[in-house]
């Protein structure tokens, strides 16, 4: 199976050339074209009730589509904002993806949902997030463009930035500056990562495009 | 040598790994941690050259990274930290003490900052709640009132007043007389109160924004005296002289307002709640607008030189009936609590002057006749 990002940054799909026998799953609603060959069975995103707490919580579909090919064709798989995906591997680790960001895996990968914590909901980041393990290839989207930093110690990001990290990542909740400066200099809380590891961000914010959007209304 | 090492899953970061990170084995043997890849790459970090910390994702993770920091172990599992104290003969003991004292301290400050970022969430509520409330009652007020009375219009054609007794019938009659006795006394100057008698069984009595009143006539049948139906009546004017109708409107508006401003973006679940706590928050709102009509009511009975003990009265008899033909007491249905209200009323009495009260001259035995046929 040979998976291509396509038109990246601002409007990455994945092109996926599957070969007789390939299989990949992908979020619900996420195919916008594919070869008539393909052949596409809809399962509970790992059984009803993990769906539906994950529909509830973790902000994905209930359902996820496995796309299986008899013969040779393709698949393109897309994101419904505009900006860009990139890919993992997983080699039996783990990755926490934020609520939303998750568009398709190989068939290998298993996908959960975990407890997030009330530092990430305060946070702004959500009570849950999406945990995937195993072995094979994760495609993850994102608001903007992609970004990615290497973390030894602390680092900031602004809440609503993050869209995967290693489990080996911890995060807190702070205040961007005083009191006075987070609530008036528009940063108000702010997320801190601290540990080692890798963190996936994103260019831009849904809250950011919500509060612009709201000013011009 | 006998081996005691014990295993677990976990990590390893180093830059000899593709990628710089993997997963790992890892294992406590006698004389360090030992991490063993997949590809089986092996790493080796001595008990003497190990610091610990704790963290990552779950905020229980245990980090072990050798001197020079270029090798870092991590694992997550349960039982990982007590292995380790164990089996490496407590040369970490220190360490992990240290660690856990460092947590326990980060724990305390987030939950002294949770603690207080609820405190000010709460009362930042409850004044915006009561600062939302004298909005609403100052805006109403600056309202005209023909704009009661386009309410009360729409209102009361959903009344069923095809029973309705004509101007001239002598319960018609009595009641407009009451009303009249007490209009001069009423806090809102300007109303046209209209007055409907309805001639069916139901205990019931109901003001409108706008100031029509409707009286069923067996509410009439009920009270014993025209002093007590002049309680009831009494009670129904100040709901329209109160505008409680309008400051309902207005205040149900303004709490949907204001709970889709606060918890616009947040899940269903936290909706689900608010929408229950603004159930619950409408319906104290209408028991404290019966309780003001209430106090309105028997301060107009009092200016009007009728006993306001009348009105309490007319609760405690209802009160009694209530057990034996509870459908027909649709008054007291939407009005709760009687108990309360008749010590309320009787609180009221003791806190103004007494002055010397008098008995309506109305025909109460005849319009009582006259509704027996």
């Amino acid at each position: 199976m040979e998976v291509t990002i396509r038109n990246a940054p601002s409007f990455a799909n994945l092109l996926v050339n599957l070969d007789p026998g390939d299989r990949i799953v992908a979020e619900a609603d996420a195919m916008a074209s594919m070869s008539s060959g393909i052949e596409m069975t809809t399962r509970w995103n790992g059984g009803v009730f993990r769906a539906i707490a994950r529909r509830i919580f973790g902000g994905e579909s209930i359902f996820v589509n496995e796309f299986k090919s008899t013969q040779s064709g393709h698949i393109v798989i897309t994101q419904p904002f505009p900006g860009d995906m990139a890919c993992l591997e997983l080699k039996g680790n783990t990755m926490f993806l934020q609520p939303g960001a998750y568009i398709a895996s190989e068939p290998q990968v298993t996908l959960g949902l975990g407890w997030a914590g009330i530092r990430s909901f305060i946070s702004g980041e959500g009570l849950f997030r999406m945990k995937v393990s195993g072995y094979g290839r994760v495609w993850f989207g994102a608001y903007g463009a992609i970004f990615t930093r290497q973390v030894e110690g602390e680092y900031i990001v602004d809440t609503g930035h993050l869209v995967a990290y290693e489990p080996t990542i911890g995060i807190r909740v702070g205040m961007a500056g005083g009191i006075f400066a987070s609530f008036f200099g528009g940063e108000g809380l702010i997320t801190r990562v601290n540990g080692q590891g890798k963190i996936y961000m994103q260019s831009r914010s849904f809250e950011g495009l919500a509060a612009w959007t709201n000013a011009h209304l | 040598m006998h081996d005691v090492s014990q295993e677990f899953f976990g990590g390893v970061f180093s830059d000899k790994i593709e990628g710089g990170r993997a997963a790992a084995k890892i294992s406590i043997h006698p004389q360090g941690l030992v991490a063993e890849t997949l590809e089986e790459q092996r790493f080796e970090i001595p008990f003497g050259e190990c610091q610990l910390d704790k963290g990552g994702a779950s905020g229980r993770m245990i980090f072990c990274r050798n001197t020079d920091r270029s090798v870092t172990l991590f694992c997550e599992e349960r039982g990982f930290p007590k292995a380790l104290e164990s089996l490496s003969m407590g040369a970490f003991s220190g360490q992990l003490r240290t660690i856990q004292h460092k947590q326990r301290g980060h724990e305390k400050t987030f939950w002294f900052w949770l603690t207080v970022g609820s405190v000010i969430t709460v009362i930042g509520g409850v004044i915006g709640y009561y600062a939302l409330i004298a909005a609403t009652q100052a805006a109403v007020a600056a309202l005209p009132i023909s704009i009661d009375e386009n309410i009360g219009s729409v209102a009361v054609k959903s009344v069923d007043l095809q029973a309705r007794l004509d101007a001239g019938h002598a319960a018609t009659k009595l009641v407009n007389d009451i009303v009249n006795e007490l209009e001069p006394h009423s806090a809102l100057k300007g109303l046209n109160f209209r007055v409907m008698v309805v001639d069916e069984p139901t205990v019931n009595a109901f003001a409108l924004p706008g100031g029509q009143i409707v009286v069923y006539t067996g509410l009439i049948k009920k009270a014993k005296s025209a002093e007590q139906l002049a309680g009831v009546i009494a009670h129904e004017m100040a709901h329209a002289t109160l505008r409680h109708g309008l400051k309902g409107v207005g205040q149900s508006l303004g709490i949907i307002a204001a709970i889709q401003l606060v918890t616009g973006d947040v899940g269903g679940l936290l909706a689900l709640s608010s929408q229950l706590a603004q159930e619950s928050i409408l319906t104290s709102y209408s028991r404290k607008s019966e309780t003001e009509a209430d106090l309105e009511g028997a301060r107009m009975l009092h200016e009007a030189g009728i006993d306001p003990k009348n009105m309490a009265d007319f609760f405690q008899m209802l009160e009694k009936l209530e057990g034996d033909i509870p459908n027909l007491l649709a008054w007291i249905s939407t009005h709760p609590q009687h108990a309360d209200r008749i010590a309320r009323i009787e609180n009221y009495q003791k806190q103004i002057p007494q002055k010397p009260y008098r008995l309506l001259e109305l025909p109460w035995e005849e319009v009582q006749n006259q509704l027996a046929k």
